[in-house]
Order: C-alpha cells, then structure tokens, then sequence
C-alpha cells in the first residue's frame, strides 16, 4: 500500500460531492424540465435516489472488500475473465465520460467566453491539467478535492439565493408536471450526472475507518442532490418550464441576470464561471483518475504515472468527435444512460453475487488501522 | 541512456516546452479603444429599395430576404475617451465633442443590420454594455420574436437590458441629447430605473419579457414611452402583446392599477378622489399593494377573483374639506373602492378584448388546476380565447394611513 489510510467520513463525502457536480450544472435544468415540466425538482430528486442505489451497492460492495477496488474483488466474485470485461468496460466508459466532460466544458467555453479561442486549445488545456493532477495518489487527490470544496459549494448556493429575487412561485407548479410522460426518461438523464460517485470505490480503500463509508456516500448524494434540486428550482421559478426549454445553458443566464445587491457586481455570470471551471476541473481529475487507476489495477502495474500521458491522447480524439454541439448533447445523453448498466446496475449484481457467494474481503483493515493510529 | 531521459530536469523541461504554446498570449485579447461598445439600440421599420441594398449577407436578388420585414437600427456607440466619468461638466476631451457616436444601419433582419454595420465601421461591434433597446410601436406591431432571435443567441446581451416599446421612431431616442446626462443612453435608463425606484414601472427587463413570452400562460407586456419637447422621456403606459405582437397600450395610471392587481411594490401613483356629499376632492397616494388572486373552475370556465388591498396617504385635499376625524377617513375608504373596481375592470376589460393575459391568470390557471389545463386548455392560442370569454371580479379595498404634516 502506497500510502497509510487517512481519509475521513468528512474528505470521502466531499470527494463524491465534487466529482458528481460538475459540467451538468448548466444545462441540467434545460435537459430535465424538456422531459419534467414543472415536475423537474421532483425528477432531479427521483435522479438522486436511482443514483443513490448505485451508489449504494458500490459502498457496500467496499465495505465487505474494505482493500480492493472493484477491479480486485470483482475478479474473487465472478472470476477473472468475467471480471475483466467488466472492468475494461468500466475503465472505456469514463475515459469516454472525460473525453465529453471536456468537451462540452469546451463548448460553453467557445460559445460564452473565449470565442475566438480554438476548441482543441480549452479541450486540451483542461485535459492536461486533469492528467497533471491525476499523477498525485489518492490521498493528494482528496486534498485537493477538500481544498476546492468551498469555492464550489458556497458561491453556488450564492448564486441560488440572490436569483430567487426574480423568483415565480407559480412556475413551480403543480410540482408532478403538467406532463408525466417522459418522467422515466428524465429521471435516468438525471441519474446519469451522478456518475461521478464511481470514484469512490478508489477512496474505500484509503479511507481511515472503511465501515463508515455508507455515512459518506449518503451524506455525498445528498450534498450534491440537494445542489442540484437547488440550482433546478432556481431556474425553473425564475424562467418557468417554456423558457428554460428554450435556454441551453439556463444556469450561466441565471448569473448573467443575478446581480450582487448594491451595484458591486452588475452581472454574475464571470464569478460563475470561474467556479463552473473549477467544478468541472474537479470531475474531469475524479474520471480521469478513476481510469488511469483502474487501469494500473487491471494490469497490476506497480505506477499509475505513466498511464496518465499516455492516455491523454486517446480522451482528447475522444472529445472532438462529436460533430457539432446537437450532437454532442445526443450522445452524451445515451452514453449516460448506457453508463447507468454499469454505475447502478454492475454493482448491483456484484453484490447480490458476494452475498450468494458469501465471500468477504479480508480482515487485514484493522491491523493496517492499528499502525496507522 | 534510458535512465538519462527519465531524469527529473529534463521531465521538467519537456512539460516546459509542452506548455509554452499555450502561454503565448490570449486569442480573444480586444483593447478597449478595439472595440465599438454599443450602449442602447433603437429598432424601426424601413423599406430598402434596390439601390439600398448592401449585399454583405446576400446578393441583389437573393431570395432569402424576402421571408423577413425590413429594419433600421441606430446605435449609439460609446467614444473611449470621452465617456465622463462623474456627473462633471467641461471636463476631459472638451465641451463640445459628444461622448457617442451614433450610427444608422438597414437590414432585413437584426443580424442582417448589424453585419452591416459591421462592415461600415473598424472595431469589433460589442453588445456587452448594452442597456437599452428601444422599438418602435411599428415594429413592436409586427412582432418581436425576430428581433428577440438574434438578441437571445448573442452570449453578450444581458438579460437585464431594458426593452421599451417607443411612440415615435426608436431613431429619435438614440439621438436623444437630454441635459442631465451626456450620455442619452444613460439617461434613458435613469429614466426607467427611477421610474422602478418610484413605483411607476414594474420591473420588467428583456429577460422577464422572453420568459413571460414563452409561457403558455401568459402574455408579455413592455414600458411604453413617449418624447417630449426637451428630449425628455414620458412613460405613458404599458404596451402589451399578444404572444409576440403588441395589440394595444394603457395609460400611466393604468400601470399603477396593473401594478395593484400583481401586487407589484413600492406604490406610487397617485389618485383624485372627489367625495360626493360635500363636492369636495383630496389626492390620495398609494404606497403598498397587496393584493389575493383565486381561480376557480365553474362550469367549465374560469373565473377569477381577485382582492387587492391599498395602504396610502392623503397628498392633498382641496380648500375646504377637512380631514379631522376617522369618520371622514371611513368615508373615504368608503368612496374610494367603489370608484377603483370600476377602474380596475376596465383595465382588465381592455386586455380581454385585445386577447392579452399580462396578468398571467393562465400560469395560475396551469399551476393550480392542471387537470383543466391539460385537457381543456394545452395551449397559448386556446388560452387567449378562454381569457376573453373569463369573468374576473375585482374587489379594492383602500386604507389610508397618514395625512402629511399638516393637522386638519
């Protein structure tokens, strides 16, 4: 083991928190109220809970195995070859999931901001950064996780509270929609924001008490569930469900029209974005982590350093082929609900196999916790 | 040698040459003498003839064209430099020069028009400070939604810009030189954010105006103004839409009675009231309104009532009546109601007619009763029909407060 276990309930709940917010935050409440109408916090919720189930499984899954990641104990539960497949799905799905993350963090980036900059440049800009930052162990990742938290969490909610001036409470009902048809739908775009929570099968491992970590993962959810369910009703009672589905970034034009009372700041759309930046940074170092890690463990490498360039290229052919921004959207759309088989319902399988099997993980934790303390 | 390659240094150095590129400098570096900044646009009707035609989006005798109306736009473009900064006068670059420039362009379409412009002009045309768009009544006429089009895509274009529907061309408040500013653009929207300020004009910037637009509910509605002889600015009402096309305006004090039924404050209107018994007349000023809507569904129609609650003074009473008691309050509040319901419904008779919901009875409509929006209502269209056909009640209900400093 490279390093001793000291990660707290408090950094593992922040680690899912800021890997699961991310580039979603703007177009969320565009994409849920197309399928949720004035129902949308009510599907976001509904989003959450689908997420949480996943994440759930994931935890427990940790807690029996409180050494391995998933690629470990996987291979005790369903044998190596079952296993691997498995598991290079895993690992293809989030570089696939970088690859879009920094593409349409590109996009809103060449549309909103730098216009004249080229796409390749903020695509791989970002990319770099992730791959740079993604060469640190798992416990220098969840400090610097800890260490943007604040600059997340506090000027979001800033933003939620200062745009509900503007708010219509009429917007907001009646609270199941106008429309039901295509709350499934919505539910499972929702959940699929989520995916960022995987990450957490690396932190188990390195946690300082694994046996909490079901404290984490509910406390991570609802942290980064109740934001968004925030960010939605924000948007919804400030624009109502026709205009945000003409918006495509409803939560950038929820800034631009905020305004810090007392004429400081007339438009809060920069301050957003510079926190969306970091948000987006922070998922893009948790998937990209996720799958130069897994990786290193599928292979048994000793170093996961050398995968993070190596790599680099791949993501970013990855990220320019989408065509144009449409189609972008469509693809990140199935790509998400493809994914949620492998975030909510691999785990799920995999643990129902443990408790058949009854296979446990070993019990080395609490000697490694005794030298530790 | 491999061990040599992989030492430390030399990594450093690569990730150097790597990242140089990148800090070579920003592509989207525009010093601000580079950049036109506009401040406030007006919008008018034309027709382009033949000769006219610029031919920078299309050729003579493209076909494109054709499916659009053809605009003016005059933009008044801020002179770096010469801004003042301050309320100063006769300071920096001198009396005389004007701190804008104002320029006309004409196009088939805004972004036809501003393309144009464009091409006539050397800076990169910013929209980021804009502040104020004015229409013209002709084209507010016509529709918005083109206009809105180009503005909405336009990541630079603030959502709390001001849209004003004008009396006269929108060309003539672009040129506008008011004395207390020497920026017209700025004064124009003093005009409108005092007018807020004071409880003349709800707040209603671009940004409200497409979300309303885009509800099923409702309809949007935009402060009207009209040009004085000193280039100053009246605001004469309210002009409202239906869907994207203004059908009609009010008067100023009917945004005060709109003002009442949205419960929108502070109040700021004020109103003569003549008392019957003795002829006599006070001034009476609103300065909070609340106000209690509630729909109901009988036989397959709407029917809204609404309560609206006025707190104010007393401004004025004219020579002899005089206020000494609560009696004559009483009486007051006694007369007073009967005279406002028939205002209030008027108003609201007048949007009915016209087929424009500003008051948004249908979002409450689709909020509260889904089941009979969703099988007798759905749309917009259906929606303005039902809302001329709807009887809404309106009940005012006054309370004065104070009457000023003087005892009687």
């Amino acid at each position: 083991m490279e390093y001793p276990r000291q990660i707290t309930v408090i950094q593992a709940t922040i680690v899912i928190f800021s890997s699961v917010i991310g580039v979603g935050v703007l177009a969320l409440p565009h994409i849920v109220v197309t399928m949720g109408d004035t129902g949308s916090p009510f599907v976001t919720f509904l989003g959450m809970c689908i997420a949480f189930i996943g994440l759930a499984f994931l935890t427990l899954l940790g807690m029996r195995f409180p050494n391995d990641s998933i690629v470990h104990y996987s291979e005790k539960l369903i044998g190596k070859w079952l296993a691997s497949i498995g598991s290079i799905t895993i690992i293809s799905f989030y570089a696939i999931l970088t690859a879009l993350t920094s593409r349409e963090f590109g996009e809103v980036v060449i549309t909103a901001v730098l216009r004249e900059t080229p796409l390749e440049v903020t695509v791989i800009v970002m990319l770099l950064i992730a791959s740079l930052a993604s060469r640190n162990g798992i416990t220098v990742f969840t400090y610097i996780h800890h260490f943007y938290f604040p600059f997340i969490l506090f000027p979001a909610l800033l933003i939620v509270v200062l745009s509900l001036k503007n708010a219509n409470i009429l917007y907001l009902q009646p609270i199941f929609g106008n429309t039901q048809e295509n709350m499934l739908q919505g539910t499972l775009t929702v959940a699929a924001l989520f995916q960022g929570y995987f990450i957490f099968t690396l932190v188990i491992p390195h946690m300082r008490r694994p046996e909490r970590a079901m404290i984490a993962s509910i406390f991570g959810t609802l942290l980064s569930g109740g934001l968004y369910i925030l960010i939605v009703i924000a948007s919804l009672s400030v624009f109502g469900p026709e205009e945000l589905k003409v918006l495509l970034w409803p939560t950038l034009e929820l800034a631009k029209m905020t305004s810090l009372p007392g004429q400081i700041l007339e438009r809060l759309d920069a301050a957003f974005l510079a926190i969306w930046v970091t948000a987006v940074f922070t998922t893009l170092l948790s998937t990209y982590t996720l799958t130069i890690h897994l990786l290193s463990k599928l292979f048994r490498l000793r170093d996961h350093k050398m995968l993070s360039f190596f790599l680099l290229p791949l993501v970013f052919v990855l990220a320019m082929l989408p065509k144009n921004i449409l189609h972008m959207y469509e693809v990140i759309e199935i790509v998400g609900r493809l994914g949620l088989l492998i975030t909510v319902v691999y785990p799920l399988l995999l643990f129902v196999i443990a408790l058949v099997r009854k296979k446990r993980g070993d019990v080395n934790v609490k000697k490694n916790k005794e030298q530790t303390s | 040698m491999s061990k040599k390659i992989r030492s430390k240094p030399l990594k450093v150095v690569c990730i150097f040459i790597i990242v140089l590129p990148f800090l070579s400098g920003c592509w989207d570096r525009i010093e601000i003498e580079e950049r036109a900044t506009v401040l406030a646009i007006g919008i008018d009707k034309t027709e382009i003839e033949e000769e006219e035609e610029e031919m920078v989006t299309h050729l003579k005798d493209d076909s494109a064209k054709e499916k659009y109306g053809d605009y003016k736009v005059t933009v008044q473009i801020a002179v770096p430099g010469r801004l003042p900064l301050g309320p100063g006068t006769g300071m920096g670059g001198g009396g005389d020069e004007r701190p804008v420039w104002i320029l006309e362009s004409k196009g088939h379409t805004m972004s036809d028009a501003i393309t144009n412009l464009q091409q006539e002009i050397s800076s990169r045309i910013f929209l980021g400070h804009l502040r104020i768009i004015v229409v013209s009544e002709e084209v507010a006429r016509e529709g918005l939604r083109e206009i809105g089009d180009y503005l909405r895509r336009n990541s630079e274009v603030r959502r709390a810009a001001w849209l004003i529907v004008s009396k006269e061309d929108a060309s003539k408040y672009v040129k506008a030189q008011p004395e207390l500013e020497r920026v017209a653009a700025i004064y124009l929207l003093a005009t409108m954010d005092q007018a807020v300020r004071l409880g003349k004009l709800p707040n209603n910037f671009i940004g409200t105006f497409w979300s309303t637009l885009s509800s099923k509910g409702q309809d949007p509605y935009l402060p009207y103004v009209e040009l004085k002889k000193e280039d100053n600015i009246k605001i004469s009402g309210l002009a409202y839409f239906k869907n994207d096309q203004m059908v009609g305006a009010t008067t100023p004090i009917q945004i005060g009675h709109f003002m009442g039924i949205m419960q929108m404050n502070p109040g700021g209107y004020k109103v003569l009231v003549t008392v019957p018994d003795v002829n006599e007349t006070v001034v009476f000023e609103s300065v909070q309104r609340k106000s209690k809507l509630r729909i109901d569904i009988k036989d397959g129609i709407p029917h809204a009532r609404v309560q609206v609650y006025i707190e104010g003074d007393i401004t004025e009473s004219s020579n002899d009546y005089k206020i000494t008691t609560t009696k004559v309050i009483e009486q007051l509040e006694d007369v007073l109601p009967k005279d406002a319901n028939v205002r209030y419904s008027k108003l609201v008779k007048e949007t009915q007619e016209a087929g424009s919901d500003i008051f948004g009875f249908g979002e409450y409509v689709r909020a509260k009763h889904p089941t009979y929006w969703n099988t007798q209502v759905k749309t917009r269209e259906r929606w303005n029909e039902l809302y001329k056909e709807m009887p809404v009640d309106i009940n005012v209900t006054y309370n004065f407060r104070r009457i000023g400093m003087k005892a009687r």
